[in-house]
């Protein structure tokens, strides 16, 4: 209970203090709010505001601990979903850890059957061990090697979106999403009125979904829909969109390739790893995929599935083909770590540090009695790993902790 | 820019009489409704009833006039099909036009297909990038408003070159998505409700049209499903997500929907879909009902949700992966159909 009060006292603080970080959103009037709200533990929705200082007062007098808005536009933001006058909405992508494989294999998650109570660490099983049960309660972690995973699909998809889709980088507007992942909005007037199908076919394009040339029934035709010549097994690549990625993407894999590399895509023959040059030459840039001997056009296949999935951004398909969604508002908190919602520009995403730009609480310290949390690294300091002890953390520390139910105030 | 100096000639009027140029020629004309029962107008009102006629048995448009037949002939057999109130009608006008421009266009110059285009609205140049093999370039956008309904994996936005926002294409894939711009304007100008009164004539062509179409359709009308629900006819996808849901797996939101949706379309009740979802340890009774009922057309804007279509429900990885009968099919709910009467065809088993 006193952590609940902890909580809801941080974050009243922050809304009131600092709530002039919270920055306006393009065409607010148009827009629909919701909230979680702490004390009252439910969600708000329809909300509308016409002024960013009237939002901010709202966050004062509420304490909300998630904010959002909807992507789409409306008439009458705030009248119910049916007669809300849908005007348009934003192209948004969600890439969150909890879709991606990732090196540390989750191992700092923890699960527990709500049956028997059996507990355990890293990827959630799909039934109990113990005793078969199908339900569990987790407790995840947003930890460094999570967040690089979904900073090299965010860099993917960024790349995607400036040069096949040609959107100009102040149209791409990046988010650290305050948890495990980051946004990627854009709210160029173009894409405003593409539909859900039209939404699809992006998140398609984007994941590789349904590329051609991997596809049996394809191979007959080139990718760029040229019926190649009966029998001379050649098309080439062009240097644009999915040609080039792929292209690029298997060269690489084959300047690399080992005996263990080709196994692991299922290629049996090493023929690829006698020459090189010539398979790089002839195959590849000529595109005479047949062209040297131990090197089928299966082979190619392989390899092209292989890159495709190194290539393709793995995003949440749901959340850009949801023409009403609602998202995380920029600049404010997130309810399961205390870390904030955080914009910058996307030519930073390399060198862009969560664990120190989204910190939201720079002062005080706190003393918590701490259950179980992994070593992270917060504002320059590392911490942990815990274990059943007591510590005075500085406040934004012991905020995640408590949030992430990892820890209680003393 | 340069797009607004080309001018349409009549020719191009009597073959693209969806322009919006048409209407200003129209305008000049000054054609009234009532002079359509005079004799020296019956080239026009024959004409218009033959497009609509030729579309209803062939999806074809018939063979071209002298333009000052052509051009007035379009707005002429418009009205006709608004005044049948038949929607096979048409859509299938809507579509036969839509195919006669297809057919034309592929004979235009590229600088004649970029007008045309623009009078869509398209955002569309010449390709100058001589690295890429292919004529034309058009904004991504106006790309997917044409083709994601088209099923050929072909269209897929990621079968195709892309690159800076412009899609590449040929002349005749270019033409093949303005067909699809022509049927949805036209089926656009059909939706109208409201028509003047009409002369006698033309309300009597549009009951002889009326009388063939039901002949037609008579052939090919839908048929429903049986009122028995059976799950061995389910497609793999919904075999998946039935085990999961009654053994209280964790279903994506998707998954719940398609689920559901699948299960209210064949005709299964809504309390016995709550049933399945009982064991959830998020279960909740009146909202899980409520959301039934919403999917069911039963509450709220009162529309009745479709289960989604095989290609979404590969984008969001709900598909299993298919089997031989899912290969034929782009539905869950064609499968179920179709798996159905193979099993009624079949001698019952013992």
């Amino acid at each position: 209970m006193a952590s609940r009060e902890f909580i809801y006292e941080k974050f009243a603080d922050y809304y009131s203090n600092s709530s002039l970080n919270v920055p306006q959103p393009t065409l607010m009037g148009q827009r629909e709010f919701g909230f979680l709200l702490l004390k009252e533990r439910a969600m708000v929705r329809h909300k509308s505001f016409m002024e960013i200082k009237d939002l901010r007062r709202f966050l004062s007098e509420n304490v909300p601990s998630d904010v959002y808005h909807s992507c789409a536009y409306y008439e009458n933001p705030s009248f119910e979903m049916d007669k809300k006058g849908w005007l348009g909405a934003d192209l948004v992508f969600d890439i969150d850890a909890d879709h991606i494989p990732t090196l540390c294999n989750k191992i700092h998650d923890e699960w527990t059957c709500g049956k028997c109570g059996f507990a355990g660490k890293g990827i959630t099983p799909e039934t109990c061990p113990v005793c078969g049960g199908v339900k569990f309660d987790t407790k995840t972690w947003p930890c460094e090697l999570c967040l690089n995973s979904a900073k090299e699909e965010t860099v993917k998809l960024v790349d995607m979106l400036e040069k096949d889709f040609g959107f100009a980088s102040k149209e791409i507007r990046v988010f650290f999403s305050g948890h495990r992942g980051y946004h990627v909005q854009v709210e160029a007037e173009a894409v405003r009125m593409l539909d859900a199908m039209a939404r699809k076919e992006i998140v398609d394009y984007v994941s590789g979904l349904g590329l051609a040339l991997l596809e049996e029934q394809a191979s007959e035709k080139t990718v760029t829909g040229r019926r190649r010549r009966r029998g001379s097994g050649s098309f080439s690549l062009h240097d644009f969109g999915w040609n080039k990625r792929l292209k690029a993407g298997m060269r690489k894999f084959i300047l690399n390739a080992t005996k263990d590399d080709l196994r692991a895509v299922g290629i049996r023959s090493y023929a690829l790893l006698q020459n090189k040059d010539a398979v790089l030459s002839r195959c590849l840039e000529e595109g005479r995929w047949d062209s040297v001997k131990g090197v089928s056009v299966e082979t190619w296949r392989r390899i092209a599935r292989h890159v495709k999935e190194l290539e393709s951004a793995k995003i949440d398909t749901v959340v850009t083909t949801d023409l009403h969604r609602l998202i995380r508002m920029d600049g404010t908190l997130h309810g399961k770590t205390g870390l904030l919602k955080k914009e910058f520009p996307a030519e930073r995403l390399t060198s862009f540090d969560p664990f120190v730009e989204a910190v939201a609480f720079k002062e005080g310290t706190a003393k918590v009695s701490i259950s179980d949390a992994p070593e992270f690294r917060l504002s320059g300091k590392v911490f942990g790993p815990y274990r059943n002890e007591v510590a005075e953390l500085p406040t934004a520390a012991a905020v995640l902790l408590i949030c992430k139910g990892r820890a209680e105030v003393v | 820019m340069q797009m607004e100096t080309v001018r349409f000639t009549e020719n191009d009027l009597a073959k693209y009489p969806f322009l919006k140029e048409t209407a200003e020629y129209m305008k000049k004309l000054g054609l009234k409704i009532e002079e359509l029962e005079n004799p020296e107008m019956a080239p026009i009102l024959d004409r218009a009833q033959e497009r609509v006629k030729e579309a209803i048995l062939s999806v074809g448009v018939g063979r071209k006039r002298e333009n000052y037949v052509e051009i007035p002939s379009f707005p002429v057999a418009i009205m006709l099909a608004i005044a049948t109130k038949n929607s096979f009608i048409k859509k299938r006008y809507a579509l036969a036009e839509a195919k006669q421009a297809f057919s034309d266009m592929q004979y235009e110059t590229n600088e004649r297909i970029m007008a045309i285009a623009a009078d869509f609205d398209w955002n569309i140049a010449l390709n100058r990038n001589p690295a890429i093999p292919l004529e034309l370039a058009v904004n991504f956008t106006d790309y997917l408003r044409n083709t994601t309904h088209l099923r050929d994996k072909n269209w897929k936005l990621v079968n195709r070159l892309l690159a800076n926002g412009k899609v590449y294409l040929n002349k005749h894939d270019a033409a093949r998505l303005l067909q699809e711009e022509v049927q949805r304007r036209i089926e656009k100008r059909l939706e109208a409700k409201e028509l003047p009164s009409l002369p006698e004539k033309i309300t009597a062509m549009a009951e002889q049209l009326l009388e063939l179409a039901r002949e037609k359709i008579g052939e090919q009308e839908m048929e429903g499903f049986p009122k028995v629900v059976s799950q061995s006819a389910f497609p793999p996808c919904i075999i998946a997500l039935y085990e999961a849901a009654s053994k209280g797996r964790h279903l994506s939101h998707v998954g719940r929907f398609t689920l559901t949706a699948f299960l209210v379309n064949i005709g299964m009740p809504p309390e016995k879909v709550a049933e399945l979802f009982k064991s959830f340890s998020d279960y909740n009774e009146r909202l899980t009902r409520y959301q039934i009922e919403h999917i069911a057309g039963e509450r709220g804007s009162r529309t009745q949700y479709t289960s989604p279509q095989c290609s979404t429900l590969q984008t969001h990885a709900v598909c299993t992966g298919s089997d031989a009968l899912c290969r034929r099919v782009h539905h869950p709910l064609a499968y179920y159909r179709i798996k159905l009467r193979q099993r009624t065809s079949e001698p019952p088993k013992k």
